[in-house]
């Protein structure tokens, strides 16, 4: 009965989460331009219809160049922020596993990085470029997303450290293991997983960002960004779901390609 | 030798360096700028004129009770749908294989587009959306009822859009409770609700503070969700970005400055009263 109950409130969880892509989905078939139930007639036309036009809300979603420059951008944000924030949780992981002087100022600093709201970064930003004078690029939208990422990543990996791992590190240096080897050999297979769940937390969550990415990076944006503009100057029509859904599908895509390598990689 | 002795320190720069030229400098000159008169690097006027603006706009109190209040009602409203997941993941589901399962599956929709998670609420329950539909097909109203455009709206959206966040630290911090504390005081004939509350509860309570704080921050920051769907309540993140792109930028400046010191505020209570290094210890 206990176990009943616990099954039925999982489940009402996951269709509270799945509702809205469920709807997303449906609605990018929708025949017409509006946003209403009944739907009388599912189509592919906010896929794939010829352009007839130039408005960009009723322009098919494979005929609109600008959203393709988008997705383009947010590839490369996200595969920096991947593979920065890999690098910077691993080594700031390590580093801090240590009793070190400063080991507490220094986690709450890296925690900042998640704590301090996006809009405030994201201005201050602005401001030290102007200063600067330096430009916008998609270095400067994946670094501020990195920082936002790594505590996430850093969270996840120094919660999970194994607490032998130390034993057996000092029993490689002890046989005179270098300390590259010893890395190699001993510690990284051990933190495996969570190094690639810091990449995937990385990609993830620069993927979605918008506050962020809209401060650090002018022109036509990655890809959330620039529905978003979309979304305040245009009409809404089923073409934005129908973006929805083509992006949600790329990432599930490479989600599952690096799930599946990482299953090769590690026997 | 010096490797051995300062290696640890070399493994703390890279992290170091990008935190403080992308987080550290540019919330240095948030406070920097937000005593300007204008926005200027060479010998700038400095002066209190932009906070005591805030203080004595009219528009203030409104703004910080809305920002303020709805962040910590969504944390409260995504603690309590999210503390018995957590729970019943951890304690009911014994199939490692199961809960693995089932956590990748909350996962899945985090890798939808926001936006487009967003507007997909207009379907469910705007005017001519499903929920209406229903109602109007067995005739419990005739007309829609606005559903959309509320404050309840914004709650059922961050609700949505933060639990996973909620879920996992306290569902983190559960399976590290020793089962043997629990079955403890089960022979000692501790009533559920004592070892609930004494024990799991208690124990729980480092994935609960972390949980709560992603969503504080989380939603703090988030003005384009309550900008869209909430009929139009300010809030202080959208004053901020309205200011900064109409380059108003000490103005935005002290606003941040104030959206950062009262968020910092909140969040060292909340970590004076749990110690949430546990989680990671």
């Amino acid at each position: 009965m206990k176990n009943k109950l616990a099954k039925i409130y999982i489940a009402a969880i996951i269709t509270l989460i799945y509702l809205p892509a469920a709807f997303m989905i449906v609605l990018s078939f929708k025949s017409g331009a509006n946003i209403s139930f009944p739907i009388e007639r599912f189509t592919l036309d906010w896929y794939i219809k010829p352009p007839a036009g130039e408005y960009a809300a009723y322009l098919s979603l494979f005929h609109d160049r600008q959203v393709f420059q988008a997705l383009q951008n947010s590839i490369i944000v996200s595969m920096i922020v991947a593979i920065l924030s890999m690098l910077l949780v691993t080594t700031t992981a390590l580093a801090l596993r240590r009793r070190i002087a400063g080991r507490d100022l220094l986690f709450y600093l890296f925690l900042l990085g998640f704590l301090t709201p996006g809009v405030a970064v994201g201005l201050g930003l602005n401001f030290l470029f102007s200063f600067l004078n330096w430009e916008f690029s998609v270095w400067s939208a994946a670094l501020i997303n990195v920082v936002y990422a790594v505590p996430f990543g850093l969270i996840l990996m120094m919660a999970r450290f194994n607490p032998d791992l130390v034993f057996y590190e000092q029993a490689a240096s002890a046989l005179k293991a270098s300390p590259f080897r010893t890395f190699r050999k001993i510690t990284l297979p051990l933190i495996i997983y969570e190094v690639i769940s810091a990449a995937i937390l990385g990609f993830l969550l620069s993927w979605g960002e918008v506050i962020r990415t809209q401060f650090a990076l002018k022109g036509i944006g990655t890809l959330s960004t620039f529905i978003n503009v979309q979304l305040g100057v245009n009409p809404l029509t089923p073409k934005w779901y129908a973006a929805g859904t083509v992006v949600s599908i790329v990432s599930f895509a490479g989600l599952a390609v690096f799930a599946y390598l990482l299953s090769k990689t590690t026997r | 030798m010096y490797i051995q002795r300062y290696g640890k320190y070399l493994l703390l720069l890279p992290g170091i360096i990008v935190t403080g030229f992308f987080l550290v400098v540019p919330v240095i000159l948030i406070v920097v700028v937000s005593f300007m008169q204008y926005f200027t690097m060479k010998s700038p006027t400095l002066t209190l004129q932009n906070y005591i603006d805030f203080i004595t706009s009219p528009q203030t109190p409104t703004i910080l009770a809305n920002t303020f209040g709805m962040s910590i009602a969504a944390s409260l409203l995504t603690l309590l749908v999210g503390y018995p997941a957590a729970y019943f993941l951890a304690f009911r589901i014994e199939s490692v294989k199961t809960r693995n399962y089932i956590i990748s599956l909350l996962l899945v929709p985090f890798l939808i587009d926001w936006n487009a998670r967003t507007i997909a609420w207009i379907p469910i329950l705007g005017e001519y959306g499903a929920v209406n539909y229903i109602l109007q097909i067995l005739n419990i109203t005739r007309e829609p009822v606005p559903l959309l455009f509320s404050r309840w709206t914004l709650l059922i959206i961050w609700l949505q859009t933060n639990i996973l966040f909620m879920i996992f630290p306290i569902y983190l911090a559960l399976i590290r409770i020793d089962p043997d504390l629990i079955n403890a005081a089960r022979v000692l004939k501790a009533p559920p609700s004592k070892v609930f509350f004494n024990i799991i509860f208690k124990l729980s309570l480092p994935g609960v503070a972390v949980g709560f704080t992603f969503v504080l921050v989380n939603t703090l920051g988030d003005y384009i969700t309550p900008a869209l769907w909430a009929g139009g309540i300010q809030v202080l993140g959208l004053s901020i970005a309205s200011f900064a792109a109409n380059f108003v930028w000490p103005y935005a400046a002290t606003l941040s400055t104030v959206l950062v010191l009262i968020a910092m505020a909140v969040l060292f209570i909340l970590f004076k009263l749990v110690d949430i290094k546990k989680l990671v210890e």
